[in-house]
């Protein structure tokens, strides 16, 4: 059976850059779904995207799908023929539905014996038959962020759809969608291309965009962009290009070209971050630094064009950047011109949220719950004062206003420019850190306890005026909040007290203000975080649950027990203890009578002897371990306790019919069970 | 290639989308701080009526005055809006070959579709579409309409938004929009700056200096009861007239700092109340009269739609 290649391309008008790609990736898997659920072997699925198409590329698709046989079953054998040998009513009935004489049926040997039935050939699907129906199928498949109307009609798409283009090998096969019917006509580079390509097959697709100055596929074109931008910069100067930013540059352009332009030295007086934040985020522009990592004056920037004349395209990205760049020195002078501490007067204009106040209001909270957790972090409370008072200042700068990202870079700027020490400056940039999950954490212990303090705050207001999050609404980013405050005591203080934490986080608030179980409600959500936080560390859901189920009286605490647990649960006794410690749990639930201690006199079988002397040699090596927290030791006692637990309830019967013998016996279960309780509830993990 | 004066490059606009079947407009005789809000955009893009129009609108923004210091920003500065209802297909081309119109070559210069999704609060309003990049300088904005004054359009207009000022400032390189030449007159050569930097000086003080606040406040109150009254009386263009009014009322405030952040949303919701009621009215009034620029089919749709929405 021969096969052939297949191509579909949805010609667009240009699509947001962010989204295109999961847009094709979607289409993709969309009609590779489709095709092998209709029993067509396919070869291999190639991916392109450009801002104005999205295509797929699948290879080998096979003409028709193999017939398959398909077996339709009547009565029993047995019940067949009477004991004359004719065919019985039930038969002939079958016979008759399936519209042959019974003399055609056949006997069909099933699992539950041989049947009278036929064997049906199903025809394999038709690739071009199906087509049609499996793209529009896939088309819908794929994701579209924000729908939008054009023309008079209402097709919705993310873009208006320009074109459609659905070849089997060389034939084109009829489809029609938003309006437009297929063909092999695709359109060419808006600029260097032609209007109406046609594609003579789909094996020649991408090399006939080619030719049309059209790079098709996404990874191409980035690694071609990733090249030029290299080879415009010396052996002495690096070119930073991050995968966003390269993603996002590939997704503006069908035929990239990089070009160098360069700016006035005069601008590098101004933070580094704002002038990269001007280039990147307004312009889209690659910056340059030296080997130190000194930022130089030059951008790289590329274009769709291979331009008649470069020198125009170069002159006009500086003529657009200069005034950018001017805007962020002139808010950087103004904001000189004032003090952070004048500016921290104007923070009581600013609202944090209605119920909350301003963010003077939420600065001074922040400094005083700071202030008293300088102990425990072994943080200086000289330095957290001056750092609390000046720590959201720079939210009013100008500079911040137009550079959001800048806060806390500002503030550190004018912090310095103002005399005040570097660590103070560091405090008042760091108190922001982690800004997204997996950066970097405060450096000095006087920023954590800011980072935390303003954490806390966030997550206690927020909580305690009743807005939680909701699904995927999550406007105060509290989650990133709690992952953050987690990793900062984990550094920092991991033995801090989380309930203390929080309460004094709440006390800091007008009273009234916060709901009265605010601290429980956080402490919660903060515990739900951890599997987010553990996810990378190869720490379960499971070994959480056994280890929170014992105490959740400091992270620090839950984080040696977690990777105790987790390194224990991969040996072999971990599964048999799992095990008896959910027997063991689950007999004493039951009981509802007064345990006791365990009275050796009423030790009557070896294996339960045996057991209690392996309790008792363990119970105070076990306390010691827990007492160091060293709970990988603590796990290795329990261990050992493994061939006794198998033994005796292997060989002792609990449920003994004498009422003393039966409570000693739940007394020396009742005391395995606390033994492993110091530890974790290793019931959990059982299977 | 000798560029345009700034005249000519509004001149040539015209032509060009004259040439396209545009209906080539005056200004709006009223302040506005776009060119959507004529009723040449904002109303006619309701309703199922087809509408093609071109034309320049003095815009106002308050806040952006500068004194005349700033070589980039104005309180009061031009956008040539086109509004092509239902939306072409070829819609992007024919704005390309305005480009070429005005002497830019699209293989010599960058020129790109950034997306760009643009919301007016006040409005009602939102589409989708993109800022186009010039050498990486946004010289327009192009949207497909969604909705307008709350009301889904359908057909769906397509808005192109030139910002002359820059476009001219490109084209004549030149760094300060004051340096322009506006034009080459026998008596010699008229710039930008001849013709409106007085003009921002002194809006600029009028804006954040001496505005009268108080009465402000109470012109405002004044337009949305107008506004709500002549909606009342089935007179929705004059109805809309007061919108306007309202909202740059509501922009001379603004730029006054006289409203607070949580007051400043609310006094938007006022303005957008207004523009909806004003929107609402004006489809009533072209129902009346049979929606007469609509294609038949999409009359007779819109009809009935109404049709059922007043008996629900």
């Amino acid at each position: 059976m021969s096969s052939r290649t297949v191509l579909f391309e949805l010609g667009v008008e240009e699509l947001p850059a962010g989204e295109y790609c999961a847009m094709a990736d979607a289409l993709a898997d969309a009609l590779v779904t489709g095709l092998t659920n209709s029993g067509l072997a396919i070869g291999k699925s190639r991916v392109l995207a450009t801002p104005r198409r999205l295509s797929v590329l699948i290879t080998d698709v096979e003409e028709r799908a193999k017939d398959t046989e398909q077996a339709v079953l009547g009565p029993p054998i047995s019940a067949a023929r009477n004991a004359e040998g004719e065919w019985t009513p039930a038969a002939i009935g079958f016979a008759k539905k399936q519209g042959i004489a019974p003399s055609d049926l056949q006997s069909i040997v099933t699992d539950k014996g041989e049947r009278l039935g036929i064997v049906k050939v199903v025809k394999g699907a038709v690739s071009v038959d199906v087509l049609p129906t499996l793209v529009s199928q896939a088309v819908n498949q794929i994701p579209v962020s924000k729908r939008m109307r054009w023309g008079r009609e209402r097709h919705e798409f993310l873009r208006p759809v320009q074109w459609l283009v659905l070849l089997y090998g060389s034939d084109t096969i009829d489809l029609s969608l938003f309006g437009l019917n297929a063909s092999r006509t695709t359109r060419g580079h808006r600029f260097h291309g032609d209007q109406a390509v046609e594609v003579a097959n789909a094996d020649v697709y991408e090399e006939t965009l080619r030719a049309q100055h059209v790079i098709a596929s996404v990874e191409e074109r980035k690694a071609l962009i990733s090249a030029q931008v290299k080879a415009l910069v010396s052996d002495s100067e690096c070119a930073i290009v991050e995968d966003d930013l390269l993603n996002e540059v590939a997704g503006l352009v069908e035929w990239p070209v990089a070009l160098r332009g360069t700016f006035d030295t005069a601008f590098l007086a101004v933070p580094r971050q704002a002038l990269i934040s001007s280039m990147r985020e307004h312009q889209k522009y690659f910056h340059i630094e030296d080997q130190n990592g000194t930022l130089l004056p030059a951008f790289i920037t590329v274009s769709n064009i291979q331009s008649k004349n470069p020198q125009s395209v170069i002159y006009g990205n500086e003529k657009v950047i200069r005034p950018r760049l001017a805007d962020a020195a002139f808010f950087f002078n103004t904001d000189k011109q004032t003090t952070l501490a004048s500016k921290a007067t104007r923070l009581k204009g600013v609202l944090f949220q209605r119920d909350l106040g301003t963010l003077a209001d939420k600065q001074r909270r922040i400094a005083s719950v700071a202030e008293s957790l300088c102990s425990s972090l072994g943080a200086d409370a000289v330095t957290v004062n001056a750092a609390g008072t000046l720590l959201k200042a720079d939210l009013v700068s100008d500079m911040v206003g137009e550079f959001p990202e800048l806060q806390g870079i500002a503030g550190r700027h004018y912090a310095l420019h103002d005399g005040e020490t570097e660590s103070v400056a560091d405090a008042i940039e760091q108190h922001y850190w982690p800004k997204f999950s997996g950066d970097a954490l405060p450096l000095t212990p006087e920023a954590a306890a800011l980072a935390l303090a303003d954490r806390l705050d966030t997550l206690v207001g927020i909580f305690g005026i009743g807005q939680s999050p909701t699904g995927s609404k999550d406007p105060f980013a509290l989650r990133r909040a709690s992952l953050a405050a987690i990793r900062i005591l984990l550094r920092f203080a991991p033995g801090a007290n989380i309930d203390d934490l929080l309460q004094k986080a709440s006390a800091s608030f007008n009273e009234g203000v916060l709901a009265p179980s605010v601290v429980e409600t956080v402490k919660g959500y903060l515990l739900d975080r951890l599997p987010a936080h553990y996810d990378e560390q190869g720490v379960s859901v499971d070994v959480l649950r056994s280890v929170t189920a014992v105490g959740t009286d400091s992270f620090g605490d839950i984080d040696s027990r977690s990777l105790a647990v987790t390194a224990f649960a991969g040996t072999e006794a971990a599964e048999a203890l799992a095990a008896a410690n959910k027997r063991v749990a689950n007999i004493l639930a039951k009981v509802n009578e007064p345990i006791g201690e365990v009275d050796a006199a009423l030790l009557l079988e070896p294996a339960e002897i045996a057991l209690s002397g392996a309790l008792g040699r363990s119970r105070d090596c076990l306390a010691a371990a827990v007492a160091d927290n060293d709970f990988p030791e603590a796990l290795n006692q329990l261990a050992l306790l493994r061939r006794d637990v198998d033994s005796f309830f292997d060989t002792v019967l609990v449920n003994a019919e004498d009422k003393a013998v039966r409570l000693n016996r739940l007394a020396l279960l009742q005391e395995l069970r606390a033994q492993f309780l110091k530890v974790a509830d290793l019931a959990v993990l059982a299977r | 290639m000798s560029s345009l004066t700034f005249q000519e490059l509004i001149l040539e606009l015209q032509r060009f989308w004259g040439e396209n079947g545009c209906v080539i407009m005056q200004p709006l005789d009223l302040e506005v701080g776009a060119g959507t809000f004529h009723p040449a955009t904002f109303l006619k893009a309701l309703g199922p009526e087809n509408w093609n129009s071109a034309y320049v609108q003095p815009s106002r923004r308050p806040q952006d005055g500068r004194y005349g210091e700033n070589p980039n920003r104005l309180q009061h500065y031009y956008q040539f809006q086109v509004v092509m209802k239902p939306s072409p297909a070829d819609f992007q081309e024919r704005y390309l070959a305005s480009l070429k119109r005005l002497g830019l070559d699209p293989l010599e210069h960058d020129v790109r579709f950034v997306e760009d999704n643009w919301e007016s609060p006040t409005l009602g309003a939102w589409g989708l579409g993109w800022e186009v990049w010039l050498n990486g300088m946004e010289v327009s904005q192009f949207t497909y309409f969604q909705q307008a004054g709350g009301l889904e359009c359908l057909p769906v207009t397509g808005e192109i938004t030139y910002g002359i000022e820059r476009l001219a400032m490109y084209l004549q390189d030149v760094d300060s929009v004051y340096d322009l030449v506006w034009s080459e007159t026998p008596t010699g050569t008229i710039k930008y700056g001849d013709v409106f930097h007085q003009n921002e000086v002194e809006m600029s003080a009028y804006n954040f200096q001496h505005a009268d606040t108080d009465h402000l406040f109470t012109h405002f109150d004044f337009c949305e009861r107008e506004a709500q009254r002549l909606v009342a009386l089935d007179l929705p263009l004059p109805a809309y007239e007061f919108v306007m009014k309202a909202s740059h009322t509501f922009n001379l405030l603004d730029a006054r700092h006289a409203i607070g952040v949580t007051e400043r949303q609310r006094y938007i919701l006022r303005v957008r109340t207004l523009a909806r009621a004003a929107a609402q009215s004006y489809v009533g009034s072209r129902a009346k009269l049979g929606f007469p620029l609509a294609d038949e089919d999409l009359a007779a749709a819109a009809l009935a739609r109404l049709a059922e929405e007043d008996r629900a």
